[in-house]
């Protein structure tokens, strides 16, 4: 029954996250016969400055499909987006005030403080990795309708890398949760947290090759087909210790 | 059992039982031999608790009011007995009427008459009046 | 063996951010009874019941119930499995229906009456499609109470149960406690600040009194232990230092010296006697008097 309430917690929040993501997805290719056509008009804009520079560095990224794709889908509509999802899947506990329920009730249940996060938890997971891989699925599927193809490996591998980068978000989100007892400022802290970090890598772009929306569009293998093997173990690890940091907090609190 | 106890009466609760047992014997609405109801249906009938139903049951039974027969219940004491004790009873209330009558004509008011004899069957009454 | 204590208490303290609401608070309520827990607002009652019910932790001092430490998260969830708890606020889920919430809360107990589901259902007249926000209070009582008598509970912890119900609905909460206590074996500790209701249905009593328990026992042992020695002198009532153990408070008004004892009369009436009062009697004292005298023993 846990497993059901917080599915009802978090079911209108996931059932949107997917829906817009699934339209982005499918919007992205069917778009893109469209957008070739304009590609050519890119040779004769200015190209100095940050704004020109950026515009070149699109115009190459879709002289390939693979490009295309990531340069339009993954590394924005996905990683924006999808962490914005990510953060709204995380905030809000079965053991706060947020849920619109009785913590007093569901703590009167014979089932242990860790239990009922832990299955809060996993649920909100299972709705990330959702939402991760089945809008990223519809691509490989879509492409042929605009003529193009796309491998399902990629499709998977991005949906992958998104998923445990973004779970970053979703546990920061989480932890949040059992600090604050309403729905809200554990959201508006976690994005806080999470533009202040897009707009340092921004910063540092051209001394870093760290970041986490590097790592959760998976550029690194976008370009070189290398797995991020150690920012992914990091993010699981970052994730891992906040979602016990969650549980040390929850085990302390009086309600 | 048509009474409704009152826990606020100052008068304890199973004596108020007690009263109505016994209340219920002299008008016939119990008779000798006659089963009453059990403890704990008549104690979630009344809303209280039923060790309190159990001590009144208790009382009754050793003024020899009622017997309690170990696995059938209570019952109003055959035919002499519990008529002979709600005689006494009358005979009592003769009694008590005459003392507080007498009471009331030495000027002594209804609260006190009734704290002497609360205090007397307390049994822990001295009362020592220097100006009798 | 089931543990003769279904509650006990060592020394408990508990303090909020520097307040102490519970300062040393020993209790035992044995198995079987109905324990009425009475205190004012603030004396540290929906404290102590939180801390049963694993729900705040203490500061110091022991809690147990059915044996069991209070305070360990495993233990913590065997207690509840046996308990049936109904908070202060009546505390349900909101967005859910009356029967999803039974259905909910019936999964976790694998010992779940299902006919006394039934028969709470028919008897408080709960519709299943309702949502429990649309109840009024008296019925989001009476379905907490089915949701807590439903699971085969050894133990039903309630805090205030009929604060701010009708009359009507608080004799039916009383009575459905009675009955449903009459038919099976089970223990109750329930909270209130109305002292008629536990007069009515209570045979055990703990009052609380700035979170410690200054009075605890029977009930039939507590009225015949409690009296008082009302004493009247020619002149001025004087005000002894009386050594006699048992005194509670001393009260003087005018020429009457008014002592409340919690036993031991025979030896105060010894004592005061020297004093030479014009006449000495003792007097039975209700609940009432007991509960307002000794949470008053501080003033």
């Amino acid at each position: 029954m846990l497993w059901y309430k917080s599915w009802l917690e978090t079911r209108s929040r996931f059932l949107i996250g997917l829906a817009v993501m699934m339209l982005t997805a499918a919007g992205a290719v069917l778009v893109y016969p469209r957008v070739m056509k304009l590609l050519p008009l890119a040779n004769t804009v200015d190209t100095s400055g940050e704004l020109g520079r950026q515009i070149r560095e699109g115009a190459e990224l879709m002289r390939s499909y693979r490009g295309y794709v990531w340069g339009q889908w993954i590394r924005q509509s996905l990683t924006q987006m999808g962490t914005l999802f990510a953060v709204l899947l995380g905030s809000g506990a079965l053991l706060s005030s947020a849920s619109g329920s009785s913590a007093l009730f569901m703590l009167s249940m014979p089932a242990s403080r860790n239990r009922v996060l832990g299955i809060r938890v996993a649920t909100g997971l299972w709705e990330l990795l959702v939402l991760a891989l089945i809008p990223a699925l519809l691509i490989p599927v879509l492409s042929p309708g605009v003529g193009e193809r796309y491998p399902v490996i990629d499709a998977v591998l991005h949906g992958l890398c998104f998923f445990v980068a973004a779970a970053v978000f979703f546990s920061l989100a989480q932890l949040l949760s059992t600090v604050f007892n309403d729905l809200w400022r554990p959201l508006l802290i976690a994005c806080g947290v999470a533009v202040a970090l897009a707009l340092i890598e921004q910063a540092a772009r051209g001394q870093w090759t760290y970041g986490i929306f590097r790592l959760m569009s998976g550029e690194d293998y976008f370009r070189t087909g290398h797995v991020p093997w150690l920012g992914l173990l990091g993010s699981a690890a970052a994730s891992a210790v906040m979602l016990y940091g969650a549980t040390r907090a929850i085990a302390r609190q009086d309600f | 059992m048509l009474f409704r106890p009152n826990p606020a009466s100052g008068v304890p609760i199973y004596l108020q039982l007690m009263e109505q047992v016994k209340h219920g014997i002299e008008t016939g609405a119990l008779r000798p031999g006659e089963q009453l109801p059990g403890i704990r249906p008549l104690a979630e009938e009344l809303v209280i608790n039923p060790n309190t139903v159990a001590k009144a049951y208790r009382e009754l039974e050793h003024e020899g009011v009622i017997e309690l027969r170990q696995g059938a219940g209570a019952f109003v004491s055959g035919n002499a007995r519990a008529k002979e004790l709600t005689d006494k009873v009358r005979a009592g209330q003769t009694i008590v009427t005459t003392a507080i009558e007498r009471l009331r004509a030495r000027g002594v008011t209804d609260e006190e008459i009734r704290r002497l004899f609360e205090a007397h069957l307390a049994g822990l009454s001295k009362t020592g009046d220097r100006r009798g | 063996m089931a543990d003769p204590l279904a509650i006990e208490t060592t020394e408990l303290r508990k303090s909020y951010d520097g307040a102490e609401a519970l300062r040393g608070l020993s209790l035992q309520v044995p198995a079987g009874s109905i324990c009425g827990f009475l205190g004012r607002n603030g004396a540290g009652k929906t404290t102590t019941i939180k801390i049963l019910l694993g729900m705040a932790h203490p500061t110091s001092g022991q809690a147990r119930v059915f044996g069991l430490p209070a305070d360990a998260p495993e233990s913590s969830v065997e207690i509840r499995r046996r308990t049936g708890f109904v908070s202060e606020d009546k505390d349900l889920f909101d967005a859910m229906t009356v029967g999803e919430i039974v259905r909910f809360t019936a999964a976790f107990y694998p010992r779940w009456r299902p006919n006394l589901e039934q028969r709470y259902l028919r008897q408080f007249d709960l519709p299943r499609g309702r949502k429990i926000k649309a109840l009024s209070r008296g019925m989001r009582t009476k379905l907490a109470l089915l949701l807590a008598f439903s699971r085969g509970a050894e133990l039903l912890v309630l805090d205030e149960p009929t604060s701010g119900l009708d009359p009507v609905v608080t004799e039916e909460v009383l009575q459905a406690i009675v009955s449903h206590v009459g038919s099976e074996a089970m223990t109750v500790f329930f909270s209130s600040h109305q002292i008629a209701e536990v007069d009515q249905i209570a045979d055990r009593v703990a009052i609380v009194d700035g979170g410690c328990v200054v009075v605890e026992g029977a009930l039939e042992d507590l009225r015949e232990r409690y009296c008082r020695v009302q004493l009247v002198f020619e002149s001025d009532a004087p005000e002894p230092a009386l050594r006699a153990p048992g005194v509670v408070r001393m009260r003087r008004a005018g020429r009457v010296l008014s002592v409340l004892c919690s036993a031991g009369a025979e030896r105060i009436l010894d004592e005061t006697r020297v004093l030479n009062p014009v006449s000495a009697e003792v007097v039975p004292v209700t609940l009432k008097e007991i509960f307002l005298e000794t949470v008053r023993a501080g003033d």
